[in-house]
């Protein structure tokens, strides 16, 4: 088609054509594209989509901290934290209680209506969010100093008892966390009146998030690639042998540990702001420790962009089946038919762009450019459905490209065997989607409430595909070539 | 460095049994023995990685016996692993690098308070690297994954992180096993050359070749315990050695 392609597909060199890049930025695009539309369908203001896109964008960077923190202690030093959630909530409880206003118990006539929380000391967000990191990094320092002479199960099984007995003191502790009803009214770093003011909020929240996670990516690049770096990637790669090499291993790994948990203090701190109340119920329930587990693990471990990129990955795929289930379900659930039709229309069309590509294509594109283009076209063919409400369907479809995509394009090096348990694989999400559409017509209710949870399955299927095509996740842990 | 009545058992098995010997300084002295006779097991509690159960050990005047691996490397007493510990997602360069004792980036709050030394001490600590990997041959691989080394390679790549922590006393256990001939020879010239420099050397080996060679003293270890110290030519002709390793 361009005129500039390679005749012949000669192996694109490395380090030219970011491919896994372009790939993992046009997944969070997709994201945001199939909200935007969602969001139209149920016929949002443009100050109404921009407040729900802020949202998201606030709360991915908040999984981003985590998982930078989880990185630090896991992709770089090989230190296996199963409590994340529990340092979260350290930091969100201490920031929380540091910068709100008194707040006293509620008693109507005998009947406590709110049990209060300790504090309300009214100090600045900074201070909050300073105490917050404190008191995180101290809690991760003392689950690790005993643990981490141990084996490494050890830190895992502490980190994760930790988080259990957080989350069950903070529902009890009445008097000092709220109890189960929590802590309401954590103030907004700037507080905004009027019709305007969650929009103004969000976007506030935006940039402050956006500031603190640059900042912390310049940071963090700056350590782990220095020689300190270094000796932690030593201790996960062997950790005896560079004992051997003179470095004090158990120092570097209460450094890296207490700093990862000081990292989750932080995203607590702003999940506090963020959301304005906090809960022990969901928020802090162990589901955060294994999303961010995913999260690092699908974007990559070992480097920072990575983590951050799984973050917006893996939340943008909560968001946007939230989203979809509360904005386009309800508008266009009746359109079955045009999907069917579409469905087929993709099939075929797939079908005859892989033997297009495999009988024709090569000749005239570079072969990975060409495979580029046919998962570009089928993915944004796969977002109408998606967008239209057949969710299930649309996320079969958008699995049915990736997996096209990684099967030809990713896995190009040694791709006999696995581009075909690609192709199966991919022939199945056919399949699935098509029993979709089906039991659509038999039990239209079914569908559409069973879709929101089948969002965890898709994630685990994803992660399992990951496993399979690319241990090391979307954006591998780069060489470091020394001068 | 003196070793006196070191003991170390593992489970029932007494891996080294009340062993005591002495290495002199600037020498090259041989380790040998029989599969199994303690003689790695040695090694390992010398450099800190095993506690041993009982006995004591010097080096230059200080007892080193119950300090951790990374002090002792601070007092000048490096080992090299028998089967390669390289670190494998590090490049050859970074393994080396990574050796150097002292290297002020490796502090977290240098990084930030002494920026300008940091970058100074890592440039020379980088020079310093290549210099070594020149000498032990893997310079043209300085920017590969360490995984991606063969056998040999490792071998050098153990020696060259040992070397890097500028050591008075270098326990090698078994570094020319899976070397070349002609690299062996030039090896082992090069570790006579580092000798004349005043650094101490105690090698496991079971190329006689080298060990007939190269040492100045031979060590001979059997069940834990030693059973003959001499040069070479006595070890060679001693009936107990004979009977116990060398064989007829």
């Amino acid at each position: 088609m361009t005129a500039a392609a390679p005749k012949k597909g000669p192996a694109v060199e490395p380090g030219g054509f970011p491919l896994n890049e372009f790939i993992v930025f046009s997944l969070i695009g997709g994201i945001v594209v199939i909200g935007i539309i969602s969001a139209v369908i149920a016929g949002a203001t443009p100050k109404g989509i921009l407040t729900n896109l802020g949202f998201y964008v606030s709360v991915a960077i908040i999984f981003s901290v985590l998982a930078l923190g989880f990185n630090l202690q896991w992709g770089y030093t090989g230190l296996f934290n199963a409590g994340i959630a529990g340092f979260y909530l350290i930091g969100a409880y201490v920031a929380a209680i540091a910068i709100t206003s008194p707040a006293p118990p509620i008693v109507v006539g005998d009947v406590v209506v709110y049990p209060g929380h300790l504090g309300g000391f009214s100090l600045p967000l900074v201070v909050g969010v300073l105490l917050a990191m404190v008191a995180a990094g101290g809690a991760a320092a003392v689950v690790a100093l005993p643990a981490l002479r141990l084996r490494a199960d050890y830190l895992a099984i502490a980190t994760l008892a930790l988080a259990v007995t957080l989350q069950i003191v903070t529902r009890n502790a009445q008097n000092i966390t709220g109890g189960a009803i929590g802590i309401t009214s954590v103030p907004p770093p700037i507080l905004f009146q009027g019709t305007d003011a969650s929009f103004l909020n969000a976007i506030t929240m935006v940039g402050i998030g956006g500031f603190v996670l640059f900042a912390l990516l310049v940071i963090l690049q700056f350590m782990s690639e220095s020689p300190w770096g270094r000796v932690l990637r030593a201790v996960r790669e062997d950790e005896e042998a560079t004992m051997a090499l003179g470095k004090n291993t158990f120092s570097y790994k209460l450094q890296a540990f207490a700093l990862g948990g000081a990292l989750m203090g932080l995203a607590g701190a702003l999940y506090a702001v963020t959301l304005g109340y906090l809960s022990p119920e969901s928020s802090f329930a162990p589901a955060v420790t294994f999303s961010v587990w995913v999260m690092v693990i699908v974007g990559g471990s070992g480097n920072n962009r990575g983590a951050f990129v799984g973050a917006f990955l893996i939340y943008g795929m909560e968001w946007l089946s939230v989203q979809v289930r509360d904005q386009a379900a309800s508008g266009l659930a009746a359109n079955y038919l045009l999907m069917s039709v579409l469905f087929i229309a993709l099939g075929v069309g797939a079908l005859l762009a892989v033997l297009a590509v495999q009988f024709v294509g090569r000749r005239v594109l570079d072969r990975r450019r060409a495979w580029l283009l046919i998962a570009a076209i089928l993915g944004a063919f796969g977002a109408a459905p998606a967008a239209l409400g057949a969710l299930p369907i649309g996320w079969c479809f958008a699995l049915f490209v990736l997996l096209f995509g990684f099967a030809f394009v990713v896995d190009r090096a040694k791709k006999s065997r696995r581009a075909r348990a690609g192709i199966y694989a991919a022939a199945t999400l056919y399949g699935v989607g098509w029993a979709f559409i089906l039991l659509q017509q038999l039990a239209p209710n079914a569908v559409a409430d069973s879709f929101f949870y089948i969002r965890l399955m898709i994630i685990g299927a994803l992660l399992i595909l990951l496993i399979i095509f690319r241990p090391e996740g979307i954006l591998r842990e780069k060489k470091r070539v020394l001068r | 460095m003196t070793v006196n009545a070191v003991e170390k058992a593992f489970g029932g098995i007494r891996a080294v049994d009340r062993c005591s010997l002495d290495v002199a300084p600037k020498s090259i002295t041989g380790l040998i023995g029989p599969n199994g006779a303690g003689k790695s097991t040695l090694f390992n509690i010398i450099a800190g990685l095993y506690r041993p159960d009982g006995g004591e050990i010097w080096f230059n005047g200080t007892q080193i016996d119950g300090l951790p691996p990374y002090d002792i490397v601070g007092l000048g007493l490096t080992k090299t692993w028998q089967i390669p510990h390289e670190l494998r997602n590090l490049t050859v360069l970074e393994n080396v690098v990574l050796a150097a004792k002292g290297n002020s980036g490796e502090h977290l709050l240098n990084l930030f308070f002494r920026p300008r030394a940091v970058k100074q001490d890592e440039k020379q600590w980088r020079l310093r690297a290549r210099e070594i990997l020149k000498l032990t041959q893997l310079d043209n691989l300085a920017n590969e994954h360490a995984r991606t080394l063969s056998g040999g390679q490792k071998k050098l790549l153990e020696l060259s992180r040992a070397l890097m922590s500028d050591p008075t006393l270098v326990l090698l256990d078994e570094p020319v096993a899976g070397v070349n001939p002609a690299l062996t020879g030039s090896l082992m010239d090069l570790i006579e050359r580092l000798r004349r420099e005043g650094r101490t050397f105690f090698l496991i080996e079971h190329d006689m070749n080298v060990v007939m060679n190269r040492c100045d003293r031979v060590i001979v270890m059997h069940q834990g315990r030693k059973l003959a110290e001499g040069p070479p030519a006595t070890v060679k002709t001693d009936p107990t050695v004979i009977e116990s390793y060398l064989g007829g």
